[in-house]
């Protein structure tokens, strides 16, 4: 018998149905992945579980008993623990804390009872093979470790389902595996874990078995064993999507950005690299490698770094990003939600953000005109909204991203940087993200991306360099890299001088 | 995929649907219309005389100066700040157009002075806050407690009287049975609302109340936008000594001004601003502060106790805010 089962749940939210007859069923200590692109449903189905939202109609079973989640309360006495991307913990608070928080232990007069509470938090981190002091602040400690002190806390409740919700997305490699080790020592001791990842070749290594959603449709349910990746993605988004090299053939010997000896104390040192027109170039590494900082810099939003930037020949000295911008640089950050969105704001007014001076007749903002604009990017670029009119946040990530992209479309820089583009998107989304990348090389843009996954260096880019601790230490011609090659150098196991030209 | 059916289905939206969302928008969007609203009816059934004219137009009389006050504080908390200093900074740029006007002997000299004083310190503030990179509330606190300070130092501690008797003509005199400070206050929140809603700063604004990070790497210039906030701020301050030292020809260097800071951020609280900027509407502050001249109005036809008044209007704005928190 399934420790879970969740049967002919119905959802829709204003009535627009979200979840149509979905069947899950979980077995304990197995790893069941959750699959879907974003907008499939999954979240919705985990928060029903969860006790966030309350299904149409269907049962949930725990053990062949049918229960109520009413709320996150309810659910988690039922054993079920959600750890969701955004991970919860009180950065001010300590490990002991932040894993009593909300049931802290007390002595007889209302005293806490911070023996015992460390006591209990240690033996659980011990059991997991972690070894952090339980009086360690939280805000010194890594994302692993903070994803670790997530999954104790679920043990802490004695929680014998837990739901992963794309946990590895701020890891490194190493970092993964030890997630994953832990997470198949879970599965020994009997714990089920509900996963949900958009890295399908690490759902293939880690899960037993999966739930492919569709549309709010089940599509497919059944072990991983023998399945290949692209047959899983072609369950995802209903046709088969290529793996192959996208490339560009436009780029020409015109060099349009050239950076030499750039340092900034403490981020990266001495680097220099040069850009040409209609080039795609790769930047990787691992998490804290300085790339993000470089590019940071290189758009105007760090100041006091050194050495020399020309843009088409020309010196610039760029001290804020709105000088970049004049100086042909365009900036897609990471962490679309922190550093991109502005949430309060509608899709449109998103769009048009930075290039106002676009739509403006005499001196006021001609809505019409924004509005035209918008509907172009939304048909060339095919990007999923209902009403052009509603808040950014209420599109999916893919979209939000889309509408990112044509905020920098419109601008028109000769240079685009984009910042881990396809961070919390799902496959389908990802390729057409891909091809407009291309596409801006063909019409003779320089574009740079800067990602942690080696296989999108591989699938867009005419040249990668790999970054480990500041310093580029390897560069590849695109069709030459290989993901070991990467992996070697960004662990600094490997490293090269790099001859720049 | 599904997306053809979600559209289908937004045309086809049945008209009480489309009622109800109308219904939802105005009370999500303009909840404090509502409020006003009610706070109208009850006034006119507790008092008969509430609904007189006169008594209308003084209830708008009587919150000119705080609602111009009012419409800067919007624009600076819908960029995510605060400035306390606005009723020291009245007072201070009170006793400078007096001492222009006594110095010159011209109207357009005093004008000129306030016109420039309120900005400049304005100007103050947002340096301090956006190139020193100090907290609005610290900094304008500082502003609050530095320009009373000021002001009372060139009055000597008390009041200034202009010399030149056409300056109480400014606020004295009405154009048909309209007060001319009531017909600035109207005049001031159209621009500053065709300022918000029509043009590249108010959307700046609303962008960097949002999210600052955002805004600045959306090449929006923050640090130069937030001294053009603070000084917009104080040129409403500058008008509305103008009106507060033209009713009396006098401005008091130490009672003028005295809890305006207060009144204004309640205004705009009551208005729906969010208190971190980034959502709000000018329109609200304009209901906001109306819905607080009438509950003075009502308080002192119905002899409530002046020492029993700030409970009130304290009960009243948490009240507001309370109903404002189910967004």
């Amino acid at each position: 018998m399934a420790l879970l089962e969740m049967q002919n749940i119905n959802k829709s939210f204003n009535q627009v149905p979200v979840l149509h007859d979905v069947h899950l069923e979980v077995d304990q200590g197995e790893i069941h992945a959750l699959l879907g692109e974003n907008g499939a449903g999954k979240s919705t189905l985990m928060n029903i579980l969860g006790g966030i939202h309350q299904p149409d109609s269907g049962t949930i079973k725990v053990n062949g008993q049918s229960v109520q989640m009413t709320t996150p309360k309810v659910s988690q006495h039922h054993g079920i623990s959600f750890i969701h991307q955004e991970l919860n913990l009180v950065s001010d608070l300590k490990v002991y804390e932040n894993m009593f928080l909300g049931q802290e232990l007390r002595k007889p007069y209302g005293f806490l009872d911070v023996k015992e509470m460390c006591r209990q938090t240690e033996e659980i981190l011990t059991k997991l093979g972690v070894h952090i002091d339980p009086q360690a602040e939280v805000r010194d400690l890594g994302t692993s470790y903070k994803q670790m002190i997530e999954i104790s806390r679920a043990l802490l409740h004695k929680s014998n389902i837990i739901i992963m919700d794309e946990p590895t997305t701020a890891l490194s490699d190493s970092e993964v595996e030890r997630l994953f080790e832990l997470m198949r020592q879970l599965k020994q001791d009997g714990i089920s874990i509900i996963y949900i990842s958009h890295k399908l070749k690490e759902v293939k290594s880690i899960c037993d078995r999966m739930t492919v959603l569709r549309d709010g449709y089940v599509v497919h349910t059944g072990p991983l064993e023998g399945q290949s990746l692209d047959q899983i993605t072609t369950y995802m988004v209903g046709k088969s999507v290529s793996e192959d090299r996208l490339v560009s053939h436009a780029h020409t010997d015109e060099v349009v950005l050239s950076v030499d000896h750039l340092t900034l104390e403490g981020f990266y040192h001495d680097v220099s690299f040069r850009i040409k027109r209609g080039e795609i170039v790769g930047f990787t590494g691992l998490a804290g490698d300085g790339r993000t900082e470089l590019f940071e810099s290189l758009f105007g939003y760090r100041q006091n770094f050194q050495g020399d930037v020309q843009i088409n020949g020309q010196s610039v000295h760029l001290n804020h990003p709105k000088k970049a911008v004049r100086a042909g640089l365009g900036y897609v950050p990471k962490d679309r939600k922190e550093n991109a969105i502005i949430q309060d704001m509608d899709v449109v007014q998103n769009m048009s953000i930075s290039s106002l001076g676009h739509f403006e007749k005499n001196g006021f903002i001609n809505h019409k005109i924004e509005h035209k604009t918008f509907m172009n990017y939304k048909d060339q670029l095919n990007i999923k909204a209902n009403n052009p009119k509603e808040n950014i946040d209420k599109l999916s990530g893919g979209n939000q991203q889309k509408v990112m992209i044509a905020r920098w479309l419109e601008l028109n820089t000769d240079i685009i940087i984009f910042d881990n583009p396809t961070q919390g998107i799902d496959v389908g989304a990802k390729q057409e993200i891909y091809q407009h990348i291309i596409q801006l090389a063909e019409q003779g843009k320089a574009v740079i991306i800067l990602s942690s996954e080696a296989p999108e260096m591989m699938k867009v880019c005419h040249h990668v360099y790999v970054m480990y601790q500041g310093e580029i230490v390897g560069s590849f011609d695109g069709s030459e890299a290989t993901e070991d090659n990467i992996l070697s150098y960004a662990t600094g196991s490997k490293k090269e001088a790099v001859s720049v030209g | 995929m599904g997306e053809p059916k979600i559209n289908d289905q937004h045309i086809e939206e049945s008209q009480p649907n489309r009622f109800k969302r109308f219904m939802k928008w105005l009370w999500t969007d303009y909840s404090v219309i509502i409020a006003f609203l009610i706070m109208f009816v009850v006034a006119a059934f507790m008092s008969p005389r509430f609904l007189e004219l006169g008594n209308l137009l003084n209830i708008v009389m009587q919150v000119s100066i705080i609602g111009i006050i009012a419409l800067g504080m919007t624009v600076i908390m819908l960029s995510g700040g605060l400035d306390l200093s606005v009723g020291s900074v009245l007072a201070l740029v009170g006793v400078l157009t007096i001492m222009a006007l006594n110095a010159t002997g011209s109207i357009t000299m005093a004008l000129l002075a306030a016109l420039l004083a309120g900005p400049m310190v304005g100007l103050l503030n947002g340096l301090m806050i956006a190139k020193g990179r100090i907290a609005s509330f610290i900094a304008t606190l500082g502003m609050m407690a530095g320009a009373r300070s000021i002001a009372l130092y060139l009055a000597d501690g008390g009041s200034m009287s202009g010399e030149v008797m056409a300056f109480a003509n400014i606020s004295n005199s009405d154009l048909g049975m309209i007060d001319v400070p009531i017909i600035i206050f109207i005049v001031m929140t159209a621009l500053v609302y065709i300022l918000m809603h029509k043009t590249r700063f108010g959307r700046y604004v609303y962008a960097i109340g949002s999210n600052e990070k955002s805004a600045r790497l959306s090449a929006i210039n923050v640090e130069k936008m937030k001294l053009a906030i603070y000084s917009l701020g104080g040129l409403m301050v500058s008008v509305a000594a103008i009106i507060e030292t033209s009713r009396l020809n006098s401005i008091s260097s130490s009672s003028s001004g005295q809890l305006y800071e207060l009144d204004a951020i309640a205004a705009v609280i009551i208005g729906g601003t969010r208190m971190t900027g980034g959502r709000g509407k000018v329109i609200g502050t304009f209901f906001g502060v109306l819905i607080l001249g009438i509950l003075n109005n009502m308080m002192n036809l119905m002899n409530v106790s002046p020492h029993l008044q700030g409970f009130v209007k304290g009960l009243i704005i948490i009240i507001a805010v309370v109903f404002q928190k189910r967004e």
